[in-house]
Order: structure tokens, then C-alpha cells, then sequence
């Protein structure tokens, strides 16, 4: 590693006027996972100061509020799947933590580095995506929030600005308990990217499909969603054939590359079945009332 | 240079001039000479450099030693003493859980963690049931040492060596 400043912020406001001071030259630590891995092998130029957030109170942390669920940036994978109101009002997102690298990988790195890093395979992005996730941001002239769709620019790109901070992350209220399933790809069951991930999200009320999501990872710049896919589903009749069909049209809408880890034409096939597959976790996930009317 | 005070199994350590650069593994081996922490890929992907900090297991290797001023570290030393092992350390020796032994103190960390955090109920992704405590399978125990990569491939007798400690059959 070359040589950088550290500074452990006190707290948001801190690590903002930090932020102003170095612009470019400074970059946030959150867990380090993805960051010390830039420090240590990467050909550019160190940051003049590292702005170390882990300790930032504001920052951490699960929470209902009158506006939803909010789940402070620097709050870990680990946390996310530990925490009871996760699991009960938004099981989808403790199963993306839950295969995010491994147990110790999950107790450093948090769900706003997860987001802020923005490499299209991330996991935390499409079960957040598919549940209209927004994003508060502090800066030198306050704050904003945004919805999460706006974060992402492109690989490893987001629309934070220098001197900006992701602060937490909010899934709005109209949206908890809203039936989601979330699936992973990778080469092995623990320890690998995802080839392919994907989120769906929809309310099955009256055995209908409504304000259906579809979201899909590594398959473009960054974590999209499947419109094609969704108009598709929103009013139709749940079933196991309008769900596979809505994944034979997601498959349509992704972009995948061919790379080492496997060609174009192979991460489009686990679309249209990962699509499926989310669809059937998200009907597991309808209350009783809703199942029935489906069957 | 910064100053770094923390707790390393069990004793007070004052380091008045660390590096910033410095990885918590790092300070572990090259500034208290706590060499039994190992480094295998230095990316977060091997589990070699796993410690627990506060109880909670992490990648040593993944972490500035600055970001552990007032935290409590174990390492392997801090688990048992050769006259004295740790219940994890005799179950490994009696099971053969190691061949070159190079990943063994990241894998009896990592499994004392497993078996703390089973008993405080916290689930995996290979749990089916999210109310109730989850039962020590083999799948649980496989997937909860996931980040514990052994090259000699003494995995099986690992597992046996846990569920021993556990008190179960895997
Ligand atoms: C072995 C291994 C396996 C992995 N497996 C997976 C996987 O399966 N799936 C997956 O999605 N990821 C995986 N990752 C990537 C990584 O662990 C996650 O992306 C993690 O969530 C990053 O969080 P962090 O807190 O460690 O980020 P850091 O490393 O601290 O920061 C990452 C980036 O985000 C910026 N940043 C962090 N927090 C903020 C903030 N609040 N505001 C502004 N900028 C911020 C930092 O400046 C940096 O550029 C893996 C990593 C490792 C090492
Ligand atoms: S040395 Fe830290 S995980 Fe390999
Ligand atoms: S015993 Fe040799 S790497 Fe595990």
C-alpha cells in the first residue's frame, strides 16, 4: 500500500466537511472489504485521506420510522441478517446478505458500500431496486434523497458527487411486507459472484399480479429493471405460466456480456429462470389470503 | 503515524506509532509478534487471517488496524495455550482437522464463532426455519465455515470436530 491520511469521522457532519476539504483526494471507508482491496492492489494513486465512517452513530442501524424501513449505510450484511424486523417485514434483502461472500466477508462490509462500490453483480441492489428503495445523501449543501435507481451510473460509477456521503437507505412504508423473492447465481453455492441475480416484487391481492418489479444484476452497466416484463405481469392472473412468461421477457430485456465466467447466452437463460424463481419465493411470501385467491 | 490502543487477548496494547497502512494482520504478526494469525490470499477469500473482534469473526487482512482503537481482539493465542487448549483446539487435534495446519487457526476462530452464534439463534442462508433455533446439520456447519478455505482439504474432519464440541452428529 502507498501512504494515506486517516481520519475516523465523528459523524455525518464531520465526514461531509472532510469530504469538502479533499474533494478528490478523499476517499470513504466504510467495512473495507472492497476498499483495502483498491489500497493495496490498485495501479492508480492513493487518496490523500482515507474518512473512515465505521463508527459514524447516525449512520448505523435498523429502524421503522413513520416513512418505512431505514437501514442506516454502514449497517453490515452480518446486521441485516440478524435483524428480526428484516426478516419479518423484508426477508428478500436478508437473503441477499446472507450470500454476500462469506461469514466474515459479511461482518466487515455494509449495504452502503455494497451500493456505493456498483459493480453490476451486487447483491443488496435488486431486491432494494425492485422495492423503490431511495437513498439519502449528505453534501456540503445538505441534504437530498434520491431513488436508488438514480445512484447507479454505471460500472463502478454512481451519481454521488465529491464531498457527497450516502447516509442510509429507505424502503418506503406502502412497500414493507410486500411479497419479494430475491435468487443468486454463482459457480459455487458459497463465496461467488452472482453470474446472474435477480429481485420481484408484487402485491398478489385478488389473484392478481399488481405493481409487479422485476430487477436484474450483472446483466448490464448496472442493476436494472425489466419494464417489459413488468407491464406483462401487472394485472394478469398469478400463475406459474404468467411467471415463467415474465421471465422469458426479462431475458429479452437484459444485456449480458460474455466473459470468463460464462457467455452472454447463459446469463440470459438463468434470467428468464431466475425471474421465475423469484416470482414463485415472492408467492411462498403472500399472505394466506392472497395464496388462496392465486390457486 | 497514528497511536493505537486496544485490547489483544486479554492484555492492554499500546501501540504509540502505528502506520495507517497497517491491516489489523499485520499489526497482529509484525507489531505483537502474534504470528499464529495467518495470511493466505490477503483479499478476504482464503479465512487464513480470521479473528474475532468484540466476538463478532472477521477477515483480519480486510481491516485497518487503525479502525480498532477500544476493541477486543482474539486471536488463536488467545483461544488456549499449548498446557491448556481451548475445547475447539483438542477436538481438532483429536479429529485430525488439519494436514499442513496453515489455515487452522482461521478455521478454529471461525468455528468458535460458528458455534457462539448458533447459540444466539442468528440464521443462515441454509436455515428453513427462521423462528427456531438453527440445528447444527452438516449443511449448516459447510455453509457457516464457507469462508474457511482449507488446500489440504481436511474439511470432513473439521466437521467432526465441530459437531464434537457441539455435542451433535453431523
Ligand atoms: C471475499 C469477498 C467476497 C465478496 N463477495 C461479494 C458477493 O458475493 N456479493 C456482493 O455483492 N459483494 C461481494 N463482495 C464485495 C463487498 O464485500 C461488498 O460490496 C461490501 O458490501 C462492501 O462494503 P464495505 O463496507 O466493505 O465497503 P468499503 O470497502 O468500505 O467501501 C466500498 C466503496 O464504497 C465507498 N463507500 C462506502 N461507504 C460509503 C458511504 N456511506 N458513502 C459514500 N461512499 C461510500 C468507498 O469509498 C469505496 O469506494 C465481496 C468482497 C470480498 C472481499
Ligand atoms: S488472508 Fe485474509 S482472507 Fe485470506
Ligand atoms: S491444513 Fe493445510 S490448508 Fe488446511
Amino acid at each position: 500500500m502507498k501512504p494515506f491520511g486517516y481520519v475516523a469521522a465523528k459523524d455525518c457532519e464531520h465526514a461531509v466537511a472532510l469530504l469538502a476539504q479533499y474533494g478528490k483526494g478523499a476517499r470513504v471507508l466504510a467495512g473495507g472489504t472492497d476498499l483495502l482491496a483498491d489500497l493495496k492492489f490498485s495501479p492508480h494513486p492513493p487518496p490523500e485521506v482515507v474518512v473512515d465512517v465505521s463508527r459514524v452513530k447516525e449512520m448505523k442501524g435498523i429502524s421503522l420510522t413513520d416513512a418505512g424501513l431505514r437501514i442506516g449505510a454502514i449497517t453490515t450484511h452480518g446486521e441485516i441478517i440478524e435483524s428480526s424486523v428484516v426478516q419479518q417485514v423484508m426477508p428478500a434483502l436478508a437473503d441477499a446478505a446472507g450470500v454476500i461472500g462469506a461469514h466474515q466477508t459479511r461482518n466487515l462490509g455494509t449495504l452502503g458500500g455494497n451500493l456505493m462500490t456498483c459493480v453490476p453483480s451486487m447483491d443488496s441492489g435488486p431486491t432494494l431496486l425492485a422495492l423503490d428503495a431511495q437513498v439519502t445523501i449528505a453534501g456540503p449543501a445538505g441534504r437530498r434523497t434520491i431513488p436508488l435507481s438514480e445512484l447507479f451510473v454505471g460500472p463502478r460509477r454512481t451519481s454521488l458527487q465529491p464531498g457527497e456521503l450516502l447516509v442510509d437507505v429507505l424502503v418506503p412504508k406502502e412497500n414493507l411486507n410486500k411479497p419479494t423473492g430475491f435468487q443468486k447465481f454463482g459457480l459455487r453455492k458459497g463465496q461467488a459472484l452472482a453470474l446472474v441475480n435477480a429481485a420481484a416484487s408484487a402485491w398478489m391481492n385478488d389473484g392478481l399480479f399488481s405493481e409487479p418489479r422485476i430487477a436484474l444484476g450483472a446483466v448490464a452497466p448496472v442493476v436494472i429493471r425489466a419494464p417489459k416484463a413488468e407491464a406483462y405481469l401487472a394485472g394478469r392472473p398469478v400463475s406459474e405460466e404468467a411467471m415463467a412468461e415474465a421471465g422469458r421477457i426479462a431475458a429479452t430485456e437484459a444485456k449480458p456480456i460474455t466473459d470468463f465466467r460464462a457467455s452472454a447466452e447463459y446469463r440470459r437463460d438463468l434470467v428468464a429462470v431466475l425471474v421465475k424463481r423469484c416470482l414463485v419465493a415472492a408467492l411462498g411470501r403472500a399472505t394466506p389470503n392472497q395464496k388462496e385467491l392465486a390457486s | 503515524m497514528m497511536k493505537l490502543s486496544f485490547e489483544v487477548n486479554g492484555t492492554p496494547c499500546d501501540l504509540a506509532e502505528i502506520d495507517t497502512r497497517t491491516t489489523l494482520l499485520d499489526a497482529l504478526r509484525e507489531h505483537l509478534r502474534l504470528t499464529g494469525t495467518k495470511k493466505g490470499c490477503d483479499h478476504g477469500q482464503c479465512g487464513a487471517c480470521t479473528v474475532l473482534v468484540n466476538g463478532t469473526r472477521i477477515n483480519s487482512c480486510l481491516s485497518l488496524a487503525v479502525q480498532h482503537h477500544g476493541d477486543r481482539i482474539t486471536t488463536i493465542e488467545g483461544l488456549g495455550t499449548p498446557g491448556a487448549l481451548h475445547p475447539m483446539q483438542a477436538a481438532f487435534v483429536r479429529h485430525d482437522g488439519y494436514q499442513c495446519g496453515y489455515c487452522t487457526p482461521g478455521q478454529i476462530c471461525s468455528a468458535v464463532a460458528v458455534l457462539a452464534e448458533i447459540e444466539a439463534g442468528v440464521p443462515s442462508h441454509v436455515t428453513a426455519d427462521l423462528g427456531a433455533a438453527p440445528p447444527l446439520t452438516n449443511l449448516e456447519i459447510r455453509e457457516r465455515m464457507s469462508g474457511n478455505i482449507c488446500r489440504c482439504g481436511a474439511y470432513s474432519n473439521i466437521v467432526d470436530a465441530m459437531a464434537e464440541v457441539a455435542g451433535v452428529k453431523a
